[in-house]
């Protein structure tokens, strides 16, 4: 069935015999298929954000060994993004609101299109915008330029033509942006769900109807920090996005909700640090893992990650991570959580 | 420029709460310059998500030794000082952009305030070693925030500040500014950001003042080195080394910016940390 897309991870010519001994690794097929034609050579995707254009970690990191590359958010016009200070540490994470500063979507495909294309790894390029519109131009510029794999978008941005409310809070702006989008391109596209809501589930559905072809959970919790004097709030702008490991719980819980009610692919992200998060998502039904803030700290994680997986199916006598994917879901799918309420806000 | 472990052979506290540790990290003592830093992983890597951004203090090629300088004022700076001799951390570097000292120049003014003595401490040692004059204005809360001259090249005049009086100068450190004018070739600071802006107030216009000509063809008189690049910094009367949180310090994430003359936003981490003070926009607000 997936056949001819099959991708292995070890990297050698296929008519070389690999010793058994050599590693029990290299014969563990670890590939995603997130629709429409786009098939991640392994699991481990590098978050939007984290990870620049990806041409900022080139050198430090292998960047053929990761599964995808989210690049950094990016609207139609160039932005400076906010005030300073930008980010933040609390305990277990960091805030952040770096206010989507990028050099708008003609820039970056000039700058940074070139250089994909000649990478193995798909590079998709996550976009925000403030009105539908804005959203449809960005994918519209980006389909069909080679070295772009896919498209993932941002729904926390406030909707102008709905008095500023972020797309991500409500299930009808979050389908007419993926619907409009999905009208403007044949990309791939993954649609990233936020946590600050009281209960994703209708959202989620509304995304997976609209067109997407998988989801992205969860993107950061909203939150502040105050200064070390307690003389202001620590961000520029009040508030930021939590990410790191204290959000996994959060993002647990959201991926464990949507992947029981939508059948497309969901891509969980929330305080990767090592293998045990990996396998913990697969096990609420991920079916790949963005790393996110943990690059910051460790470039080279997502990289060894993907090496970790392999050898952990290996010793496991699996040829694939696929049986390791929902193992704690209920065992009758799309039973209705008993979670979510006591976590509403 | 991949991570490494570098090995801590000497820590002590210089001052209350204040520590310089010495690493053995040959690397990072050839290749470095000052004002360039390095990004630190602690080891409660759940708890403390972020590298922490030290300037280098001083690199010693002989031996292989850096040191940094630490100040303990939340919980990733007080694990570093609970690391004893022997133990190991990775640090990323060295990394951004160094302070840029014109060939003509002989006399250095140094201004730190605070623990921004981190920032310019290599400067006066690569200073020295150059045969150039080096004088320090140090700025501090009072007597028992004083950097100890006993740390500082013999050759460096150190010139200190308190703000209640109890050493030196009574008042900010900026106060001593003007009587170095005319004798500073060029001038480094860091330090807090109103005691960096009102700097780079007073640096203003100092060419006017001095008289200082500016010289027809020679050594490139004509052409204008673009904004933020070395030759334009080594042609700056001030550079200020900048601060900001940091995330990735690999110029990704953005969250260390500062805005400049130019209006768009550059990253401490990669363009800086060391900035021309006319390439900085003091009154944006940022």
């Amino acid at each position: 069935m997936r056949g001819k897309k099959r991708v292995v991870t070890s990297g050698g010519p296929p008519d070389i015999e690999q010793p058994a001994f050599d590693s029990p690794s290299t014969a563990v097929d670890l590939s995603v298929d997130l629709g429409r034609g786009l098939v991640l050579a392994n699991p481990i995707l590098v978050a939007a954000g984290a990870f620049g254009y990806g041409v900022e970690y080139e050198n430090a990191v292998d960047l053929n060994g990761l599964g995808a590359i989210c690049s950094k958010g990016t609207t139609l016009k160039a932005r400076i993004g906010n005030r300073p200070p930008r980010v933040a540490e609390t305990p277990g994470g960091m805030l952040n609101s770096i206010g989507l500063q990028n050099p708008g979507v003609a820039a970056v495909i000039d700058k940074y299109a070139d250089t994909w294309v000649g990478w193995r790894v798909p590079v998709i390029v996550n976009i925000a915008g403030e009105s539908v519109s804005d959203y449809a131009q960005v994918a519209r510029r980006l389909d069909g330029v080679p070295g772009v794999a896919g498209i993932e978008l941002n729904l926390s941005c406030p909707n102008v033509d709905r008095g500023g409310l972020q797309f991500a809070l409500d299930a009808g702006a979050a389908g007419e942006v993926t619907a409009a989008v999905r009208r403007a391109t044949d990309l791939p596209l993954l649609v990233k769900v936020s946590p600050n809501v009281a209960d994703v589930r209708p959202i989620a559905r509304a995304i997976a109807d609209a067109g997407a072809d998988a989801l992205t959970a969860i993107n950061t919790l909203s939150g502040m920090a105050v200064s070390p004097f307690r003389d202001r709030p620590m961000l520029g702008t009040v508030y930021g996005g939590l990410s790191g490991p204290a959000i996994k719980p959060v993002a647990l819980r959201v991926v464990y909700e949507v992947a029981q009610v939508v059948s497309i692919p969901v891509v969980a992200i929330g305080g990767v640090t090592e293998l045990a998060d990996v396998l913990d998502f697969l096990a609420v039904g991920a079916v790949a893992v963005q790393v996110g803030t943990a690059v910051f700290a460790d470039p080279t994680l997502p990289v060894r990650l993907v090496e970790e997986l392999a050898a952990e199916c290996g010793r496991r006598g699996l040829s694939s991570h696929r049986p390791l994917i929902g193992t704690a879901l209920p065992a009758k799918r799309g039973a209705p959580s008993t979670m979510g309420v006591e976590y509403r806000p | 420029m991949r991570p490494a472990v570098a090995e801590l052979v000497e820590r002590r506290e210089i001052l209350p709460g204040q520590w310089i540790q010495a690493f053995h990290a040959p690397w990072l003592a050839t290749g470095s310059r000052a004002g360039q830093y390095v990004h630190v992983r602690t080891g409660d890597f759940s708890g403390l998500v972020l590298r922490r951004p030290f300037p280098l203090n001083t690199a010693d090629v002989a031996t292989g030794i850096v040191s940094i300088h630490v100040r303990v004022i939340g919980s990733g700076t007080e694990w570093f000082t609970r690391l004893r001799p022997g133990d190991g951390i990775e640090m990323f570097g060295p990394l951004g952009r160094p302070f840029e000292v014109d060939p003509r120049s002989r006399h250095l003014l140094l201004i730190a305030g605070g623990l921004g003595i981190a920032g310019v401490r290599m400067l006066a040692d690569e200073a020295v070693r150059d045969g150039r004059q080096v004088t320090l204005l140090f700025g501090a809360a009072s007597a028992r925030e004083v950097y100890p001259s006993s740390l500082l090249p013999d050759e460096v005049e150190y010139v200190v500040a308190t703000d209640d009086g109890s050493l030196g100068h009574h008042g900010s450190v900026t106060e001593l500014v003007p009587e170095y004018e005319a004798w500073a070739d060029q001038a480094f600071a860091c330090g807090p950001s109103p005691m960096l802006a009102e700097l780079a107030r007073l640096a203003e216009g100092r060419r006017g003042r001095m008289g200082v000509a500016k010289l027809g063809r020679k050594r490139g008189g004509g052409k204008t080195d673009p904004a933020g690049s070395p030759g334009a910094r080594r042609k700056a009367f001030l550079q200020v080394s900048m601060e900001q949180t940091m995330g990735c310090a690999v110029a990704a994430c953005l969250g260390c910016v500062v805005m400049t003359t130019g209006g768009t936003p550059q990253r401490v981490c990669r363009e800086g940390p060391v900035f021309a003070a006319e390439e900085i926009a003091w009154e944006a607000g940022w």
